[in-house]
This record gives C-alpha cells, structure tokens and sequence, in this order.
C-alpha cells in the first residue's frame, strides 16, 4: 500500500479523498494556488504544495507544477478527483513516466473514451447499446424518410452544425420527416453555412441514468448499481440519487451487465461512470463513459455501503477487488443535493466572497452526510466552481431519505454568499420529483422562467407565526427582567397577539408551559417546543409532537424565519397595536437606485457596464480607487443603465453620477 | 357623587378626542396616527399615566377664547418601556394642528422638570405646525422655555426625539438638542426655513421631502440618527433604543440577562481582516459577532458610513460601539465621520456606557473639501470627546492605525484602559510606501530598492509588537477570542472611576 499520496485537486473532493486516505493510514499531500491559501483541504493535509497563481490554467491544471510537487513531497501516487486532470491522458503519461502511480483507469482507457466517436464504436462492439442513427450525411427527403423508418419512429433530424436548438426537428411520422428534413437543412444553410444533416432516434422523455463500475487489474468488474441524474438545470446535475426510481430490476442488470461488458473492452481498473439516456419505454442507450471518480459517488456509496475512494486506492495499489458481483448491496435510498454557491432568484448568478456564516446540518452516520471543502468565515472564490457542498441524506425508503433531506436542508445556514438552499427546498417538495416522474427536461419544464419566491409557498404558515411569537415573548419574558422596573408598574404581558405572516394574519393566544408554549388559534390547540434561547439562528423543537427545525433570525422588531425553503419576515404584535399598524401606509419601495453616485472622491478604476445593459440586483458595476483601496460598487437592485456619465480613469467626486438607471 | 364621577368621565372622553373623530381620521389619511395611539404603541400596555389632560390655553385674541380644546394639543405624562420609567410628550396635530401655546409649553416643562427630578428620560414625540401665532410672544416664551429645558437636562437623562409630523422654524431647536432623533419617513419634515422662504431668499425649488425629509436627514445632513416606515415602526424602535439607556447620569446602564456565553469563541473572525492591506471587508461582521446574541442598534448607518456607531451589550450591560469601516473610504475619518463619532462619544460618556472601539483606520481624508470645511476642528472633536471621557474604554486594533487616527481613535495615550490589538495590527505613522518614500526620498528613482526598503518598513512597523514594547498595546489577541477578552475587560473596569479636574466647563472645539 502507498505510503503517501497527493491530490491534485481542491474543494470538497480534495477534502472527501484526505478523510479516506487518513482512515486508511496514508499520508496526504495537498496542492493548491494562492487563492486556496486558507482553504479547507489544505489544512487537513499533512501536507501542502502551492502550485501557482488563482487561475486554475496556472495550477491545478499544469501538469509540470504537480509532478513536481510529487518528487518534492515523495508521494507515490495521484488522487486526480473530478475535472481538472482526472481524465487527461497526458497527465496521466506524465505520471507513469515518474513512476508514480494514478489512482483511476490506465492512460489507453481514458484515451479510449475521451473521444465521442471512438467510444461509441468501441460501445457497439462491447454489445453495449447506441443510439440507432445515421451518422453521415443525407442527402434527399426521400433518404431520411428511408433512414427513419429502418431506425423506428420517433426519429430525430438535426443538423450537424447545430446547436442551442437551432437545426433541430422531432419527427413522427414519414410525413413530418420528408417536412423536417428540407426545412432542417435550409435552416441549418442560413443559420450555419453548413447544409449537412443526420437522424438519429429521438428518445422521449429521456432520463439520465448511470451505472457505477469498479474494476481492478486482474480483470474483475463488477457495476455497483445505478444513480439517477436527471434533476439538471442547463446540463449541470442539481439532485442526483441512487438508485433510480424507474429502473426495475430486469432494466437494472442488463444495463450494469453492458456498463461491465464495456469496462472489460477496455480493461477498466478503478472506478468509472457508464452514462445513459433512458427513455419512458425504458430503452437505454449509451452515452460516454467518465473515467473518474463521480460528483454524486456517495450516494453509491450509501446504498453499497462501500468506500469508492479506498476501494479506487487499493485497486491502483494493486489489490484484487474485495467483492463479486454478488456482494454488491442495494440498501435504501440515497439523495445527493448539490450546495451551489449561486442565487436561484437572480438567474443562478454565481456568488462569491466571505462566507460569514457556514453551518451545515450535523452528520448522523447512516442518515445525513456532509462532503465540503469549505468552512465559515472562508471564502468562495470567483475562480473555481460554485459547488461548496454535497448534502447527502440516506433512508430507508425514498420518502424517508426526501423527508431527512428536507430536514436536513431546513438546517443548513450559509449567509454572505448566496446558495441555492431554497431552490434544492422547493424541489424536494415538488409532488412530481416526489413521485419520482420527471426526466431530464423536468426543471426547464417547471421553472420555464426562472426560479422566484412565489414558487415556493408554506405549507403551514401557523408555525412560522408560533415560532416567530415564542421568540417574541422570551424576548419580552427576558426584557422585564432588565435592572431598574418601576414598582407597580410591573410589565402585564398579554396573551394574544397578532402575527402577520406574509399578508396571512394569525389573531392567536399565545400560553408559555415548561420548554415551550401552547399556541391556540381558531379553536385548535397547538404544542410547541423549543430550548430555542434568544439570539440563536437555529430553532429546534417540536410541533405537536413532531420535529422541526427552522432558521430565525430578528431583524428590526421583525422575525425572519427560513423554513422549507420559504422565508418570511413575521411580524408579532399585540392587538392593539396591530390594528394600529394596519392604518399606517402600504408604501412601494422608494427608487433610491436611479442614480449610481461615487460614494467617494476616488479613481473610476473599472467600469464593467454600458448604456442600455441589463444589471442585476449585485451586479458588479464599478470599481472605485480611493486611498490606495478598490472599492467595488454593486447594483442594488434589477435594472437597465440608460446612460453611462462617467468614463474609466475620471476622477470622480463625492455623489458624482457614474451611472443613470432607466 | 355619582353625577360628579360620571361627569368626570364625560370630561375624560372628550378630552381624549383632542380634536374630535374627522380630525383623527384626517391624520389616520395622512397615514399618522393620533398623539394618544403613538403612546398606546411607545409604552408598555397600560402603563401611561397622563397629566394636564384639562389644561387649557389663555390666550383670548383673534377668537380663541371660545376655540378650547382640553389638553391644549400636546398629551403629557409618564409610564414605563418594558417596566422603566420614562416620562413622554406627543404633540396632538388635531388640536390647533399642535401648534405651541404658552400652556402647552407648560405642559412640556412639567414633565422635564419631573423627569430631570427623578431622573428618568424624556421622550418627545413632534407633530407640530410651530409656534401658536395668535399668542404671539408668550408662545415663543414657551419654545425658549423648553429650549432651556432641553440643556439643562442634556447630559443628566437621556431625550429622544420623534419627529412625526411637521417641525419647521424655530421648533427643530427643541429635538436639535436633544440626544436622539428618529423621523418618520413621508410624514415629517424639519427644516429652519421651508421651500417657499428658500425659494423667495435663494430662488433654489426644492420639496419639503427633499429640504428636509427624513431621508434627508438620516443620509445627507446627519440631523437624524434613524430614519422610520411609519409611526408603529418608529414607536417599536424606540422602544429597542430605550433598552439599552440608563434611565440618568446616575446609573449604570440596565442589565440584561443573557444565554450569551462571554467566553463564546468564533473562529470565523481570524479570517476577517483579508490578506492584501487594500482588500476592505465588513466590520459590522466583527461587531455581530463579538457583542450579545448578535444585536447591534446601529445608528445613523446611512450617514457617514466610514465609520459605524451603536449601542449593543456585553455579558449584559450595554455598550457603546465605534468602529471605523473598511468598506468605506476605506474606513478614514473625516468631517461627517468624526463628528457623529463625537457625539456617539460623548453620549456614552455623559450616560456611563464604557466603549468598545474597533480601529482600522489609514489615516484622516485628504483634500480641499476637507480642509475647507474645516476637518482641523471637527476631527479634533472626535479626539477631544474620547480625550475628555471617563467611561470604562475597550480598544481593539484589527489593521490599519495610521498617524494621527491612532491616537484619535481611543488610543493608550488617550487614557484608553484596555487596547488590544490582533496579529493583523499594523500601527505606525503612515503605510510602508509613504513612509519609504519620505525616508529614503533619494531612492525615488529606483523603484527595486524603494520596493527592498518598503519591505523592510512593513516588516518592522507593519505589525502590533512595535507598539507592544511601549506597552501602547496591553496584549496582541487572538481573533477569535475578541468577545472573552472584551467582557474580562469590561468586568474588570465595572467600578472605574476616574475624574477630570474642576472647570465650569471644558472648551471642546465645536
């Protein structure tokens, strides 16, 4: 077994190898440029390499830089992770010729199906099952309609230039064929230049399903199962879980016996990914092999029980594969949710800066895990990829593995960047990811314009306002306790308040009891339970009689509280004073915002805007230099910039008009 | 007696219309509410215990003496917030658009009177057209009456002013000096002169909102430290406000319990200060995360954001926080910086509420505007203010303290008691580059060497142990234990007592 090993990559991949490797008695080298100085893998290395500049260009992918580091360290092998080098063969060549070993498949594998076109060919030849297509141009009507009937209709006409839907026809029948080839080919002539135009079998419905397969070098190869990937957004995974919750067994072993047949054709020794695409009749096809370890591994991991990380070091090490096919377990369910560092509100725009506040919910073994490479007060870099976490969550069944991520996500508190919390939230509760119909088109099809607040609506309003209402009277119990009450004046707390959730008010009576309070609305009596003290974000307690967990935070005399996804700012009053509220003004948000001045006299350094652009609320516009220190100034709310006043390199004064808003 | 006791209730309803019901609804329209239901929000439920309710004006001109209203527009009296004592005034629009008569003035001064007696604060809530005009000079007599009020309580018991209405002429010099004021946003206005005077006098066309609204104030002028929604939020606000005060000049400020562990740690902070001395990053996050349960009453945040000021507790008992800004200006003092500063400091002072200052400070702004506007004289307020004050001083050093914003910003020199500073604490008299290229002004040309020399000056000055072997420093700190080591002090300085010499009174530049 190695002695040490390194891991050329970063973030929570890096640290997720470290914790394995230290398990296994290994000694752990970390690389990392200067942006990661203070990051997480780093310090949980024994030890660590700086290998150049923030650009990954300039270090996790330079080849030279890591080898070196392996020399200077004397490790003996190289965990690649995922991305960067983790399937680049020349890397790996890099590596052998040091005679230091890659923990993943040999350079001929990764060479083999890193090539779309030679990968496929070898999948025919494995037995494995393609997409029925013609792959090389047609060249009349009458040929395609030929083509599509041999391939079995629905077919799919697309142009070989194409792209972002354009040069692309769905056909059904021989009539829309012969239609959809001469208007695909004229199209795919104007838009591209490039008039030639394929067919291949349009699957409907199709979801993302792939097997994990591990091999060693005595030629075993077993497949560890499926994990089902269809929850995308533009292509990139959001939820990922195994095993799939359409796959029935027979489906189940023909694919992991072609995902094996293909592992073999190419003599595959370590962990790698057979991606197909799956259609609702249940037809499978190949797509690409990943010959690396996967993003979404540990929810194999958790049906299997097995450690894919260690099991990847001993298989490089030489080690025969411990287990047959028969041993592989399938136990429960698995859901990953990726943690991005992004705004679901405002298009998904990645956020980066200080993470002032990183609490994950506590791992519970067997329930509740969490992958992250990052900690609070750390900093999510502009330069890598916005993935900060991998909260995976393991049940018994599919509900109960929803039901422990739905939990656990109520408890996980990121602020000072943004995360998509909200968004994993509101999906764990969409009756049709929890009925487990959907395909890959399913969040383009349910979110067509974006993500937004009204998507996501409280099931149980009351709580939020009895959580809420507890908070407000241990405050008020803690406050007459302040030094220097006027005698006979005794503060008199009432019992009934009105609490206003979103424009939901709630006229409830509120009876503090040992640990918590009994809430009694319209007739109903209601247990809440809480050692919730002031001042704490995290809220744990019970709602008649059931767990709950929220976030709660007061802001001004309000209370905001995160729930499911949902966020509120309630409003606890007394009667009197509610009814009072409720003759004041609804007043529309001021536009302070038309205007951008320089809150400084400074050096307009960067100006990253035009007229008649469209900003988001955080949007970059600026960057001013004053006392030798940048100061970048954000867009504070949507707009468009009609007219730019100001050009990089003025000197600007204080409330000088930089930008006019329309 | 039963007649008697049914009238006196008829009197007491009536005089509780103020104006009567269309005039209520008349306010309610203006989105404000009435001078009674302000208090029924500002005080604890049934608390309020009224005064002068049958007080009515003299004046006989122009028709006023069949024109009596009980109360005479303004409702006095005291109660409690959250069970301490505070004696309150709020000026009733609906009578005479609470205009100011002699016996409403009177009626003011009663309750200060009382207020500076016992020694509780004053809070006066202003929804005033101005001085009653048919009274002519027994009105102004009034103002001034309360004018004189106003100083001799100022420093004794803490007053709050809440602008909710018009304040305009010589009214705004009542809430000017006192220690607070909050306004109402759309619905009040202060100002000296009104648009139509400014436009006669200068020929400027502005809007009351913009002359003097409370966005104005609370951004541009500094006149008001918050700026509120509506009546309900600012009354709630107040009350946040009030907790932390001392009810006088005589106590220590309220303890609070707390679940607050005052040897909490958070690791988080020992990345706060970023590595590159030009990247800013958010002291406020330093100050949520050192002080109680995370509650910080800023004040003034809109204005002069360079530097941040409020009230928050530790281990219980509050304190007043100061702390320069990196995020803005990157963090230098300058005229509206050090003069809300000053004030902030002084306060505490007056009010025994020890400070916690946090330094990260490159120096004072430079400029003609600055120098103009006079930055000699009003950065030396913020110096003389933490010069002359008594109270228990905190200070913690996170990076920059540069020149003479070292010794301004409660430095050891300055009779701080405890300064501390992190392992980021640079303290030296300007930043390596200025200094290397005054020191070694003959090696201007020749940037390699100018660069060698820069490095050699941060490695010597651009750290805390400099200023740790004069013991200006009492101890460089870990980060992350700021909150424990800010409590220590603070407990260890509960009984401080330290006296200025005897004077009628000190001369602060103002």
């Amino acid at each position: 077994m190695f002695k040490k090993i390194l891991i050329a990559n970063r973030g929570e991949i890096a640290c997720r190898v470290i914790r394995t490797a230290r398990r296994m008695g290994i000694g752990t080298v970390a690389v990392y440029s200067e942006a990661d100085k203070g990051a997480r893998h780093v310090e949980l290395a024994d030890e660590a390499v700086l290998i150049g500049p923030p650009p990954s260009a300039q270090s996790y992918l330079v080849i030279d830089r890591i080898v070196q580091a392996c020399r200077d360290t004397g490790a003996e092998a190289v965990h690649p992770g995922y991305g960067f080098l983790s399937e680049n063969a020349a890397f790996c060549a890099a590596l052998e010729k040091e005679g230091i070993a890659f923990i993943g498949p040999k350079t001929h594998a990764i060479q083999a199906m890193g090539d779309k076109i030679a990968s496929k060919k070898l999948a025919l030849a494995a037995r494995v099952n393609t997409i029925p297509g013609h792959n090389s141009a047609i060249g009349s009507p009458d040929e395609a309609v030929a083509i599509a009937r041999g391939i079995g209709y629905p077919v799919m006409i697309k142009a070989s230039a194409g792209g972002g839907g354009k040069g692309l026809r769905v056909a059904w029948n021989d009539t829309e064929c012969h239609e959809g080839f001469a208007s695909c080919r004229n199209e795919a002539r104007n838009a591209f230049g490039d008039d030639r135009v394929f067919i291949e079998k349009f699957v409907e419905e199709p979801r993302h399903i792939e097997i994990q397969v591990l091999g060693d070098a005595h030629g075993n190869v077993v497949y560890l199962n499926e994990r089902e990937c269809s929850i995308q957004r533009r292509h990139q995974k959001v939820i990922e879980e195994a095993p799939s919750p359409f796959l029935d067994d027979a489906t189940r072993r023909a694919m992991g016996e072609q995902a094996v047949q293909l592992a073999r054709a190419v003599q595959y020794q370590s962990a790698g990914t057979v991606e197909f695409v799956v259609g609702k009749d249940k037809s499978f096809y190949f797509l690409e092999m990943n010959t690396r370890l996967q993003v979404e591994h540990p929810v194999t991991e958790a049906i299997t029980g097995l450690d894919l990380v260690e099991l990847m070091i001993r298989v490089a090490a030489g080690e025969r594969l411990p287990l047959t096919q028969e041993d592989v377990q399938r136990n429960g369910w698995a859901i990953e949710c990726r943690i991005n560092a992004e705004d679901p509100f405002r298009n998904f725009l990645p956020s980066s800066g200080r993470l002032v506040k990183f609490i994950p919910p506590p791992e519970v073994p067997g329930q509740v895990r969490v992958d992250t490479g990052v900690y609070e007060g750390g900093e999510v870099s502009m330069y890598y990829d916005s993935m900060i976490a991998k909260l995976v969550c393991h049940g018994a069944t599919r509900d109960q593995a929803i039901a422990r991520m739905r939990a656990a996500l109520n408890a996980f508190v990121i602020r000072g960047v943004a995360s998509n919390i909200a968004f994993q939230a509101a999906l764990m509760q969409h009756p049709r990811f929890v009925s487990g119909d959907f395909n890959t088109g399913f969040i383009a099809e349910e979110f067509p314009k974006g993500f937004h607040p009204s998507a996501l609506v409280h099931d149980d309003p009351l709580l939020l306002a009895a959580v809420a209402a507890l908070a407000r009277r241990r405050y008020i119990a803690r406050a007459v306790q302040t030094t220097g009450q006027l005698r006979g004046h005794r503060r008199q707390v009432g019992h009934d308040w009105v609490v206003t959730v979103g424009r939901q008010k709630f006229a409830l009576r509120l009876t503090p009891v040992e640990g918590g309070c009994t809430i009694d609305y319209e007739g109903e009596s209601h247990a809440l339970r809480s050692d919730w003290r002031l001042g704490e974000l995290i809220f744990r307690g019970t709602w008649n009689g059931e767990p709950v967990c929220l976030q709660i935070q007061r802001v001004g005399w309000r209370y905001r509280v995160i729930h499911w996804g949902t966020q509120a700012d309630v409003e606890v009053l007394t009667a009197r004073a509610a009814q009072l509220l409720s003759l004041m003004p609804d007043k529309p948000k001021p536009d302070l915002s038309r205007f951008l001045l320089s809150p400084m006299p400074g050096l307009l350094a960067e100006l990253c805007v035009q007229a008649g652009q469209e900003v988001k609320a955080g949007e970059k516009l600026a960057v001013i230099e004053a006392m030798k220190m940048e100061n970048v100034l954000r867009a504070e709310a949507d707009g468009v910039v009609k007219e730019v006043r100001a050009a990089q390199g003025d000197s600007l004064a204080v409330d000088q008009a930089i930008l006019e808003f329309r | 007696m039963q007649n008697i006791i049914r009238e006196l209730e008829q009197k007491r309803a009536a005089a509780r219309l103020g104006g009567g019901q269309a005039r209520i609804d008349a306010q309610h329209a203006k989105g404000k509410l009435a001078a009674r239901e302000r208090i029924e929000v500002l005080l604890d439920p049934g608390s309020f215990e009224e005064w002068d309710m049958f007080v009515e004006h003299r004046c006989h001109d122009f028709g006023m003496a069949d024109q009596k209203i009980p109360g005479d527009g303004v409702v006095t009296g005291y109660g409690t917030i959250n069970g301490r004592l505070v004696f309150v005034y709020s000026q009733d629009f609906t009578v005479f658009g609470g205009a100011l008569s002699e016996a409403h003035a009177e009626k003011i001064c009663k309750i200060m009177d009382h207020a500076i007696k016992v020694g509780a604060p004053v809070i006066g809530l202003n929804d005033s057209g101005g001085a009653r005009i048919q009274e002519g000079v027994a009105s102004l007599g009034g103002y001034a009456e309360v004018f004189q009020r106003n100083v001799m309580a100022s420093g004794v018991i803490p007053q709050v002013s809440v602008i909710m209405g018009p304040c305009a002429g010589g009214a705004v010099y009542s809430p000017a000096m006192t220690d607070f004021i909050f306004m109402v946003k759309d619905s009040s206005y202060m100002f000296v002169t009104g648009p139509e005077v400014v436009k006669t006098v200068t020929h400027e066309e502005v809007t009351a909102e913009d002359l003097g609204g409370a966005v104005t104030h609370a951004t541009r002028s500094g006149v008001a430290d918050l700026a509120f929604e509506n009546d309900v939020e600012s009354m709630l606000m107040v009350r946040a406000l009030f907790s932390y005060l001392p009810s006088s000049n005589q106590e220590k400020p309220p303890l609070v319990p707390t679940d607050d562990p005052a040897d909490r740690l958070d690791h988080s902070l020992d990345t706060l200060v970023p590595d590159s001395p030009n990247q800013p990053y958010d002291i406020k996050e330093l100050i949520y995360k050192v002080v109680d349960e995370g509650a910080f009453f800023e004040l003034a945040p809109d204005f002069a954001r360079n530097i941040v000021i409020g009230f928050a507790r530790m281990d219980g008992s509050t304190v007043g926080i100061v702390a320069n800004q990196p995020l803005v200006l990157a963090g230098c003092l300058d005229i509206k910086s050090s003069i809300k500063a000053a004030r902030f400091v002084r306060f505490c002072d007056a009010f025994n509420i020890p400070l916690v200052t946090f330094v990260d400070v490159p120096g004072f702004m430079p400029g003609t505007a600055q120098e103009y506007g006079g930055i000699i004289k009003h950065g030396a307020k913020l110096l003389y203010a933490y010069a002359e004050c008594t109270v228990p001083k905190v200070t913690v050093i996170t990076r920059k303290a540069y020149g003479g914003a070292y010794d301004v910003m409660s430095s050891k020199h300055l009779r701080g008691d405890v300064n501390f500073a992190w392992p980021s604490a640079e303290i030296a008299v300007m930043g390596p580059k200025g200094a290397v290229e005054i020191i070694f002004r003959r090696d201007i040309g020749d940037p390699a060497k100018i660069a060698e020399r820069t490095e050699e000056y941060r490695k010597k000055f651009a750290n805390p142990f400099i200023a740790g072997h004069r013991g200006y420093i009492d101890d460089v700190i870990m980060p992350h234990e700021t909150r424990k080591r800010i409590c220590r002090s603070l407990a260890m300085l509960r009984e401080k007592k330290v006296e200025n010499p005897w004077r009628k009174h000190s001369n602060i530049p103002l």
